[in-house]
């Protein structure tokens, strides 16, 4: 599979070449257009097995859609644009065995070399940490797709590195973190409107999101009428 | 200080790079990510009867961080709206900005409110705008891209879509055309700005944003 990220930041789609017998895991409504030698299998687990109705659940409370939409490929050369709905960035992560940690919504693709499982991050991480309850997580050795609202940018965490809650897209789990205050005091911390920041430690790679959608929902909110 | 603006203009923000003695102080809540080692202070923007007058009427938050490393570390700062950042060079001149668009500074620049006149008001800019004056540079933020414009006598910039001028330039109310332009043609009031002086703008206004999505509603 060959893929091509076009119109980034602003309104990312991803641009994949698929050969014959290939395959991809989407999430559902990520297509925005495909060749005519791929076929589209919905189910709420893996690919051809039936069930996985625990798995669908649990994908459920980590934000994402209960299906998934597998694509193959039937003939070589195939194309297919996936894209999320909110405006944003789209970003490729290659797995080689490892396992990375997906903030909940911001999943959208991965190919079938990749097992994707919903994943439980602990009561503190889940209720501070500005993101859903539950994580995505991927393993295996393949491609997945990433994406977010705002530009995705990577850093190299190598020790300690601190994102403030709300701006985690994934995490590759040689990292962990943990909830701590943003600065010295307490106090402080919340009246400067950091308030708790999320402090990963280990070796790994980490993408971060420039911007925040709760801040954005914040602002946009109480302009808005009721319905 | 390095400081880099990235991913203009849809999603812009600031990656800093600091080295011991470098100081950059930002709005709350403007920091994404950063390097552990990175002390951040949090104050009152500029005494405590200053920051309530500013978050009253210059749109801004009641204290600031401040940030600094004791080696070298980085930092990303970021605004809420998706849009642009400009930085700009102060040497000791004075730059206005709308309530709201004060992103960050470094320490030789004074944040401080001052009192804009009705026609900024009825213009729908706000009573009060932040001056911004000293020396070091200062990041201001937009929904939207930023352009700016050098200018000699008068231009027209629509209501919502001035960012920040130069102390120089004067602002009055009007209307776009004459009354049926004005009110049936979409534009209803502009404001008008006098030079010379250089202003910024933004391509997109937030209360069009709202406006729209509350028309779908």
């Amino acid at each position: 599979m060959q893929y091509e990220i076009l119109a980034r930041p602003a309104a990312a789609v991803a641009k994949l070449t698929l050969d014959n017998r290939e395959s991809i895991t989407c999430e559902v409504g990520a297509m925005i257009a495909m060749s005519t030698g791929l076929t589209v299998e919905t189910t709420s687990g893996t690919k051809g097995a039936g069930g996985g109705l625990l798995k669908g659940l649990k994908r459920m409370f980590a934000g994402e859609n209960f299906f998934l939409n597998h694509f193959t490929a039937n003939e070589s050369n195939q194309t297919l644009i996936i894209g999320p709905t909110m405006l944003g960035d789209i970003v490729h992560h290659r797995l080689t065995g490892g396992s990375l940690v997906i903030q909940g919504s911001s999943w959208l693709a991965s190919d079938s070399k990749v097992t994707i499982d919903a994943t439980w991050q602990g009561f503190g991480r889940a209720i501070f940490s500005g993101e859903g309850m539950f994580w995505v997580k991927a393993t295996g050795a393949g491609s997945v797709f990433l994406n977010s609202f705002g530009a995705i940018y990577e850093v190299n965490v190598d020790g300690e590195y601190i994102v403030d809650t709300g701006h985690i897209v994934a995490f590759e789990d040689t990292l962990q973190f943990k909830i701590v205050k943003a600065g010295a005091s307490l106090i402080g911390s919340f009246l400067g409107g950091e308030g708790l920041v999320c402090k990963f430690h280990g070796t790994g790679k980490l993408y971060c999101q420039s911007h925040n959608p709760p801040n954005f929902g914040k602002l946009l909110g109480p302009k808005l009428k009721p319905r | 200080m390095e400081a880099t603006t990235r991913n203009r203009p849809s999603f812009a923000n600031v990656l800093v790079k600091l080295e011991p003695g470098d100081k950059i102080i930002a709005e709350a809540d403007a920091m994404a990510s950063m390097s552990a080692n990175v002390q951040m202070k949090t104050r009152w923007s500029g005494g405590v009867f200053k920051a309530i007058l500013k978050r009253i009427f210059g749109g801004e938050s009641l204290f600031v961080n401040e940030f600094s490393a004791p080696s070298s570390a980085e930092l990303v700062l970021t605004q809420s709206f998706p849009g642009d950042i400009e930085a700009i060079d102060l040497k000791g001149n004075t730059l206005y900005l709308q309530p709201g668009a004060f992103l960050a500074c470094e320490p030789g620049v004074t944040l401080g409110l001052g009192w804009a006149g009705l026609a900024s008001f009825v213009g729908g800019e706000g009573l009060f705008r932040l001056k911004v004056q000293g020396t070091g540079r200062v990041w201001f933020s937009a929904y939207g891209g930023i352009f700016s414009r050098e200018i000699t006598d008068e231009y027209i910039v629509d209501t919502g879509h001035l960012v920040a001028y130069e102390p120089t330039v004067n602002l009055r109310v009007g209307l776009a055309g004459g009354i049926f332009t004005s009110f049936f043609g979409g534009e209803g009031l502009v404001t008008k700005v006098r030079g010379p002086g250089r202003i910024y703008m933004q391509s997109r206004n937030f209360s069009g944003l709202t406006m729209w999505m509350n028309s779908h509603l």
